[in-house]
């Protein structure tokens, strides 16, 4: 009877998987084909070699990885103590996390425009600047690494802020009295008891994160300069200006990969700071 | 003068007022037991005495000090929660050390202390697990001895064993009543469960809407309860209205009959009490002290006993016997009251 019903409820899940089969799965390796075929149709890893070789795609591999990572960490700091004040002290939690989540709600193009006007020549931050004396006239903020990891940390702070809430919330506010009652500070009880057991919210946040900051297209197009291409804009050069969609494969699949690794990466250093996730 | 005294405490939350005007004094190497019904306040004072609130009018007074006002961190209580509250990221042994390195316990001394008070609550080679690997019964230990390897000055126990199965249950209090006596520390347990405190209490404070109605000993509470409330707690289920007369020991019910009753009260008129198992029945004709004639409604067989329950002039009474003569609903029965059973409040 159990194993009938079993079989039937799996039915539901199969909408779904053909949907991913379809638009995900295969277009997935059929880029990763492309990307391990040379021009003849055999396999061959010459357009890895040739792209590893290539000194502007190191460049822009590693700012991507930069980039991404100085957001992830920006995010984090701001994220943490944001994060507790709404889970543990505030009376109108619902209200601040509608106001947390907000940015998610607009396009990531308004924003972008959004930040154009702030940090432009004559934005109000310059404007700001230049009254104020500390600099003599108008300096470049936007169309730089600066203006993008802005644009990426407001778009990406909100996932930050909710994937620490939801483990907070889960941490009993016995534990905090417990370690009181046993002479712990507050610092020490934040030390010792709520930031080990928030690091699984720390790691969640941290993924989302830094494979959105990632793959993240519009924002780096928008903020960022010519000179300051990443990895998800290359791709859509190669493809799109270029007409070279091996490239392209190519450079997708190692995105891909440094994602997935990256995760993994954040997954063991989180295990090792707490052994129980 | 009293290790601990709570003086005209008032304690609540926003303008929700749960204990008024308390007065609460526990004595050096006590166990006292809070009991009540759930929202009577056992709770919160207790976790107020822990720290965990404060007061808003009152004074907590503790070893000729005032704690009112002093943070938990630096009271030295140590503290048992319903739900343990063990770090569920540390093992045994750092969640029993936790306490001892907040006060930056040496090394070596850390460790011979815990290993010492594992021991103690019978959980020696426990120390690398976590607590998630380990039973309900093995994690109350462990918080107990995380809380008493501090040496506290004051144990406080919410409702510790609440979680824990019947049988587990009386174990660890026997457990918890030897651990108190071997160490001589005073305690303070909150509790709704009624065997359990007589059984581990040097003292029982029954509470009532933020109130305290009685504090004392197990058996003063059992055999002389003060109040309707606890007499009805403590398990007296026959209540009658009684009137003073003219002679010491003789009272008038409701019916105009006669009761002859122990102990003085002063006042005109009040409530008297008995227990179903210090009624009996008898046989008509017989010179049984307060005889009182009735009908049999009900008629329940308890295995060893029989309980009946009898309706009366003054109104319908429960009688648990363990005559072996057997009664019949709508059986004319004549009851019987010995003085000295019957409780005047």
């Amino acid at each position: 009877m159990l194993e009938k019903k079993t079989k039937i409820y799996w039915l539901f899940i199969l909408p779904g998987c053909l949907f991913l089969a379809f638009f995900m799965l295969i277009p997935l390796f059929s880029l990763l084909f492309k990307s391990f075929v040379d021009e003849g149709g055999r396999f061959s890893l010459a357009n890895y070699f040739a792209l590893f070789e290539s000194t502007y795609f190191k460049q822009v591999f590693l700012r991507s990885i930069r980039l991404s990572l100085t957001s992830t960490v920006v995010c984090a700091f701001l994220g943490f103590p944001t994060a507790y004040y709404i889970s543990k002290y505030s009376k109108n939690k619902g209200v601040l996390m509608a106001l947390a989540v907000f940015p998610m709600f607009t396009s990531p193009v308004i924003r972008s425009f959004s930040w154009m006007v702030i940090l432009g020549k004559k934005g109000i931050v310059n404007d700001l600047l230049v009254k104020s004396g500390i600099v003599s006239k108008p300096i470049g903020l936007l169309y730089n690494e600066f203006s993008m990891i802005v644009g990426f940390i407001q778009l990406f702070l909100p996932l930050m802020i909710l994937s620490l809430i939801g483990i907070m919330d889960n941490i009993s506010e016995d534990l905090n009295l417990a370690a009181g009652s046993l002479g712990a500070s507050r610092l020490g009880t934040f030390r010792h008891v709520v930031l080990p057991l928030s690091i699984p919210g720390l790691v969640t946040g941290s993924v989302l994160v830094f494979t959105g900051c990632l793959t993240a297209y519009t924002t780096p197009q928008l903020l960022g300069g010519t000179d300051t291409r990443v990895l998800a804009t290359m791709i859509y050069q190669q493809a799109m200006s270029l007409g070279d969609w091996t490239q392209a494969s190519v450079v997708a699949v190692v995105m891909i990969v440094v994602t997935i690794a990256v995760s993994s990466v954040i997954n063991g250093i989180s295990r090792k700071l707490n052994p129980t996730i | 003068m009293a290790l601990l005294e709570l003086q005209n405490i008032t304690a609540g939350y926003d303008k929700n007022v749960i204990l008024k005007d308390l007065d609460f004094q526990v004595e050096k190497g006590e166990l006292v037991s809070l009991l009540g019904s759930s929202g009577c306040g056992k709770t919160t004072t207790l976790r107020l005495i822990a720290g965990f609130s404060t007061p808003m009018a009152g004074k907590f007074m503790f070893d000729g000090k005032d704690y009112t006002q002093v943070p938990l961190n630096k009271r030295n209580f140590g503290f048992v929660f319903q739900s343990y509250a063990l770090f569920p990221h540390m093992t045994v042994f750092d969640n029993v050390a936790f306490g001892l390195k907040m006060r930056r316990v040496p090394q070596d001394q850390m460790k011979k202390e815990v290993m010492e008070m594992l021991e103690t609550v019978d959980l020696g080679g426990f120390e690398n697990r976590f607590p998630k690997e380990m039973s309900g019964g093995q994690r109350q230990r462990v918080a107990l001895a995380r809380a008493l390897v501090i040496k506290p000055d004051l144990l406080l126990l919410d409702e510790p064993l609440s979680n824990l199965d019947a049988k587990l249950r009386v174990k660890m209090r026997v457990e918890i009543r030897r651990l108190q006596q071997k160490f001589g520390f005073t305690a303070i347990y909150v509790t709704h469960d009624q065997e359990e405190c007589f059984a581990i209490s040097d003292k029982v404070a029954i509470m009532n809407h933020g109130v305290i109605e009685q504090m004392d000993s197990p058996s003063v509470i059992y055999n002389h309860p003060k109040t309707e409330f606890i007499a009805r707690f403590v398990g007296f289920e026959n209540f009658m209205d009684l009137k003073r007369t003219d002679r010491d020991g003789i009272y008038v019910l409701s019916d105009g009959s006669r009761i002859q009753a122990e102990g003085g009260k002063s006042g005109e008129s009040f409530k008297a009490c008995i227990r179903p198992e210090d009624i009996s029945i008898v046989s008509d004709g017989t010179d049984a002290p307060n005889p009182l004639t009735g009908e049999v409604m009900v008629s329940t067989f308890l295995g060893k006993r029989n309980q009946y329950n009898v309706r009366t002039a003054i109104g319908e009474f429960e009688v648990s016997t363990d005559q072996e003569s057997v009664y019949k609903i709508g059986d004319r029965v004549t009851l019987s009251m010995t003085p000295g059973k019957i409780i005047l409040l």
